[in-house]
């Protein structure tokens, strides 16, 4: 199972476990991560998972959906590394992937 | 295939004291090995939060399956949920963004979704703020006020209407409107009723004719304006148009409305709590959360199984109604620690008042700003507020929930 490595805004680092196949949002929940809030329960309809991959990592996951692209310009702390985690799809490739949590979702 | 038979709970949706407390009704409804069969109906009441979180995730669930259908059977489902025989109701309230799905759903939320992000809704704040202070100063010096009428109620439609457009004057008369129109969903319709609603229907269509006719001429910058020239560009139709722009006035207007009263009423029942809140202003989001979950305004929620499906362990067959109860699910005690305690500090709240999938509530941002704004306000600006009344009289029936009004009285700090 590939680990995912979420660092909070206050430096807290969780790394867990995520099964292939679910959401980076479904492994922060699991994990516990609370800035990951998730509202739509993963429907691309709220911008509540929002969260930074950094760098490299960033530049291997899928393309960004149409539907994406929209709902990211208008999160809170918009940047580049920003994306929904409800829409990234856990694989082998993410084993030791870093991603951050926003200071806030609303 | 489950048996119908309601099992040993007494489900008396309308009467007063469901209005009072509906929640021991819901744990007795949750503990049972099926869910209960509300005959009136013919709905499958979901009451756990799993339950009501899997089927409102489910893209297969729909509220509207009527594209199959032919006139006949539709005229023959409306009749049994009595919502037939109401021209103007049928073309703009029950024909919408809400109950629309798939390709159409998706492309009325976009014409609008932008709109009600965190960033953009942020900018409504100074004006929030603006309008709370306003109708403070006019309520200072009373010895008591009702929380909704004279304060709560005037904000989010007037809120809204800036979001959209129309003219603050008439904010009384659009939230008239929207309370005859969300009310008829209610369960226990009447002709009485239903004309309600069909006749605030066609004055709401005439109004916003003339708002939008005006931005024809004359173009603003606002979000009728924006949807005006939406459907100039082709995305969607001039009835959409209407019933999208009633949607937005309507949606967030007596929900939101409900939700300040109920968690204004939380806090003066609980004062440890917002003695905890005036202490710790930086809990105020979560407090906002708390309120959402402890009453949800909108507590019951529909989904019709377009195929055979397994909920909970059990099968139904394609066709079951399904009702999402999600006043009860945010007291599952299988998804919150302690849930019938009010806890400004709780955190996680993964609460489901705004629903969940893509009819997740597009003004949850707003909502919650409103919130955020009035008791930050309160709190800050009074040394003290109480409770006049007993026991507050809440509103009757399943899809609304709040209270009538709110007695209580403020002290200057």
């Amino acid at each position: 199972m590939p680990t995912i490595k979420f660092i909070e805004p206050d430096g807290t680092e969780t790394t867990t476990e995520a099964a292939i196949g679910e959401t980076v949002m479904q492994a922060a929940i699991n994990g516990g991560i609370a800035g990951i809030i998730a509202e739509c329960g993963g429907a691309c309809a709220c911008g509540t998972c929002h969260c930074y991959v950094d760098g490299a990592w960033g530049e291997s996951l899928g393309p960004v959906s149409d539907n994406e692209v929209g709902m990211l310009e208008f999160v809170i702390d918009p940047m580049t590394e920003s994306r929904l985690s409800c829409q990234l799809m856990v694989n082998e490739k993410m084993d030791g992937m870093v991603v951050r949590v926003p200071k806030s979702q609303t | 295939m489950l048996d119908k038979t309601s099992g040993s709970v007494d489900f008396r949706p309308l009467s007063e004291d469901f209005a009072r407390d509906p929640y021991p009704t819901y744990a007795a409804m949750r503990k049972l090995d099926q869910p209960y069969f509300y005959e009136d109906e013919q709905t499958w009441m979901l009451t756990r939060f799993a339950d009501v979180q899997a089927v409102a995730l489910d893209k297969t669930m729909l509220r509207v399956v009527e594209d199959n259908l032919t006139d006949a059977e539709i005229l023959s489902r409306k009749t049994m949920m009595n919502m037939h025989d109401m021209p103007n109701h049928e073309r703009f309230v029950q024909e919408s963004l809400l109950e629309s799905e798939g390709e159409t759903h998706a492309r009325l939320r976009k014409v609008v979704f932008r709109e009600f992000t965190p960033a953009l809704i942020e900018r409504q704040r100074a004006a929030i703020q603006d309008i709370v202070d306003t109708l403070l100063k006019n309520l200072a010096d009373k010895p008591q006020i009702d929380f909704i009428a004279d304060f709560a109620a005037h904000v989010p439609g007037y809120i809204i209407g800036r979001v959209l457009g129309v003219p603050a004057e008439d904010s009384a008369r659009l939230r008239k409107w929207s309370e005859d129109i969300v009310s008829f969903w209610n369960i226990g319709r009447t002709q009485a009723g239903k004309d309600l609603a069909e006749n605030a229907t066609r004055e709401f269509y005439e109004y916003l004719t003339v708002q939008l006719e005006k931005r024809k001429n004359v173009p603003q910058d606002d979000l009728l304006t924006k949807m005006f020239e939406a459907k100039m560009a082709g995305y969607l139709n001039e009835d959409e148009l209407v019933s999208l722009s009633m949607q937005i006035l309507r949606a967030g207007h007596g929900s939101t409305i409900d939700v300040l009263g109920s968690g204004m009423h939380a806090l003066l029942q609980y004062p440890d709590q917002m003695a905890r809140l005036k202490a710790q202003p930086e809990l105020m989001k979560t407090a906002v959360q708390e309120m959402f979950r402890f009453n949800s305004p909108l507590p019951y929620f529909h989904r019709f199984a377009t195929q055979d499906v397994t909920v909970g362990g059990h099968d139904y067959p394609e066709g079951t109604r399904f009702g999402l109860l999600y006043g009860a699910a945010n007291r599952d005690p299988a998804q919150f620690e302690n849930p019938e305690t009010f806890d400004v500090g709780r955190s996680p709240n993964r609460h489901i008042s705004f629903g969940g999938g893509t009819h997740f509530c597009l003004g949850n941002h707003l909502a919650r700003l409103d919130m955020e704004v009035i008791f930050s306000t309160l709190l800050e600006r009074f040394s003290s507020i109480d409770l006049m009344d007993e026991v507050p009289e809440y509103k009757a029936g399943l899809s609304v929930r709040g209270p009538k009004s709110l007695m209580i009285r403020l002290k200057e700090a």
